[in-house]
């Protein structure tokens, strides 16, 4: 019997013993979004390679933060691009995070289906509304937006019906007419509105006046302990990347778009490419008064009942 | 839960041994409870993230069923939704079952084409049919409530079809002899006498039906269910939500499995299918 549970025990224990000290390889997760276009640019590039030198890097993409989430608490992620709704939910549920740098702001916009009667945001009443996922940055969002439009979800008592779906299927879900609105990341929105679909919320309209982050970096706390040097030297691989976004935006969106056809399938008219980078800002700074007003947000859209002190998770 | 499905079928349990068979699913309970409470909050084998123990899961459930925040009481709104669906949905599977069963027991030939459809159509999981009933029916309850339909429908046609065949033969002749007409024959004798496997038909359909639901709802998302609950605490990393829905579920499961089988039990004996001890 006692044998039985210690084996029992050391079956649970194993894979905490399992993460080595010395990383051999870096895990990356990100989105195929503009909005993590310092992650698509980085890995088209090679810039992440060049600064990682002889230790591997394996880039591994998500259709949301709340899938990379899951990869993360697993253990199966060491740096991630992510949303700072995800990001502050995995500190909340006191996951080992450590928030090193900003990637995006703004980017993301609020669409309506062409042949729906929606105009405005008070028009979402009775209507059905895709976001990436639940819990995102989007759906915190859009339960603001709902919010502040005396308007709720079924799932609250109201009458929205929001529902996940990838960025990249909802051009699927309109044409059949599954979903009315769609609150997406760039480069999302340009492309459905190149496709005659109407954006009744721009990315300055829909928070804060466009000054928020859509993108952070995160890194998994037990490995910055673990592999300091690394971390260092991909935040710098990450500031290049971001100076190069902004620097040679021409570049930057033909590498974007490389990216993006090899991860998604979608080929974006480079027009429409610009058009999404016009409404997307890439810079490392981090807001920490924006993030905390997200946290309140996420309390807001009741995915947490508190919103925990971010301070502690910035790296200084 | 599990501890429930262990009960047998109907043992008639009178007296004292009722109680000691509640004291060792008692037992068994909280020894359950003690080991996950040592794994988790006394050995911290895992993180709470990856595997909460019992103490952060009975404050989602208390939260979630009786919590008087702006953002509480939410499992009690899902179970409401769900237990809504399921009985709508379950409702029409027995109704269209019985009738389709009905006919199969009826006509040979039905019974030989449809009735081996169904059996195939059966061991088809049905999470695999929601992208489809999302196509025809949108991303609502309805296309959640088409799946429920069909996944009761179906072993309720096959226990029906079935039941009425097991019927013995000496009733059906019996029964014309004294005169009874097909209708008749259908009604007042064949389906009084296949009444015991009816009634494990509409268990089997129950869970069929249970699991459907709850697989369906966790795609469709939008509406208040328990599937969607699995999907928030799932997105928003609330491991301890997730497996709060989890015991909710095997327990609205286990709790009505448990109801049709006392009721099956109780007509099984009636029958003499089952000798009381």
């Amino acid at each position: 019997m006692t044998r039985l549970a210690l084996t029992v025990a050391l079956a649970f224990a194993l894979p905490s013993l399992a993460s080595a000290q010395e990383a051999q390889s870096v895990r990356l997760g990100f989105f195929p979004n503009l909005t993590h276009a310092p992650a698509l640019v980085g890995l088209e590039r090679g810039t992440f390679q060049k600064a990682l030198g002889k230790v591997k890097l394996e880039p591994k993409e998500f259709v949301s933060g709340t899938t990379l989430t899951e990869a993360f608490a697993a253990g199966q992620i060491d740096i991630a691009y992510i949303g700072p709704g995800p990001a502050i939910n995995a500190i909340g549920r006191g996951m080992p995070v450590q928030i090193i740098a900003g990637a995006s702001e703004a980017g993301a916009v609020l669409v309506a289906r062409k042949d729906s009667a929606i105009k405005s945001y008070k028009d979402l009443a009775g209507k059905t509304v895709a976001v990436p996922s639940l819990g995102n940055t989007q759906d915190i969002s859009l339960r603001h937006i709902l919010n502040e439009n005396d308007l709720k979800s079924k799932a609250d008592g109201g009458n929205v019906t929001i529902t996940p779906v990838a960025p990249a299927d909802v051009m699927a879900a309109f044409a059949a007419k599954r979903v009315d609105a769609t609150l997406v990341p760039e480069p999302w929105g340009a492309v459905l509105e190149a496709q005659g679909h109407r954006i009744i919320g721009t990315e300055k309209t829909v928070w804060r006046g466009g000054n928020y982050p859509t993108t952070i970096v995160i890194v998994n706390a037990k490995f910055a302990q673990a592999n300091p040097a690394l971390v260092t030297a991909f935040l710098k691989a990450h500031t290049d990347a971001v100076a190069f976004l902004n620097k040679s935006p021409a570049a930057a969106q033909a590498a974007v778009n490389k990216q993006l056809l090899a991860l998604t399938g979608a080929k974006i008219d480079l027009r429409v490419l610009q058009r999404a980078f016009a409404r997307t800002r890439f810079t490392t700074a981090l807001d920490p008064a924006a993030l905390k007003e997200y946290a309140a947000l996420n309390v807001e859209a009741g995915y947490a009942r508190s919103a925990p002190d971010l301070t502690p998770f910035l790296r200084k | 839960m599990t501890t429930l499905d262990h009960a047998g079928p109907a043992r008639p349990a009178r007296g004292p041994s009722r109680w000691v068979a509640l004291a060792w699913q008692l037992l068994g309970l909280v020894l359950i409870l003690g080991v996950w409470w040592l794994l988790t909050d006394v050995l911290k084998l895992y993180p709470p993230y990856v595997f909460p123990g019992p103490k952060a899961v009975w404050t989602e459930i208390s939260y979630g069923l009786w919590g008087s925040g702006p953002q509480d009481g939410k499992l009690l709104s899902a179970i409401g939704g769900s237990l809504r669906r399921m009985l709508t949905g379950y409702l029409i599977a027995v109704a269209l079952g019985v009738l389709v069963g009905l006919l199969m027991g009826a006509w040979r030939p039905l019974r030989t084409t449809l009735g081996a459809y169904l059996t195939g159509i059966q061991s088809v999981p049905s999470i695999a049919f929601v992208p489809f009933a999302i196509l025809f029916f949108g991303l609502n309850e309805r296309a959640a409530l088409a799946v429920v339909i069909l996944e009761g429908f179906i072993p309720m046609a096959l226990a029906v079809s079935g039941a009425l065949l097991n019927v013995p033969p000496a009733l059906r002749v019996a029964g014309r002899t004294l005169g009874a007409n097909a209708l008749g024959l259908t009604l007042r004798v064949l389906l009084p006498a296949s009444l015991p496997n009816i009634l494990t038909g509409l268990r089997t359909a129950w869970s069929f039906a249970w699991r459907a639901l709850v697989g369906g709802e966790l795609l469709i998302g939008g509406v208040a269910s328990l599937g969607e609950q699995l999907e928030v605490g799932r997105n928003t990393a609330n491991v301890a939500l997730v497996l709060a829905t989890i015991i909710i579920i095997g327990l609205i499961g286990g709790l009505f499995d448990a109801l049709l089988r006392t009721f099956e039990g109780r007509v099984r004996r009636d029958y003499g299918l089952e000798v009381p001890q």
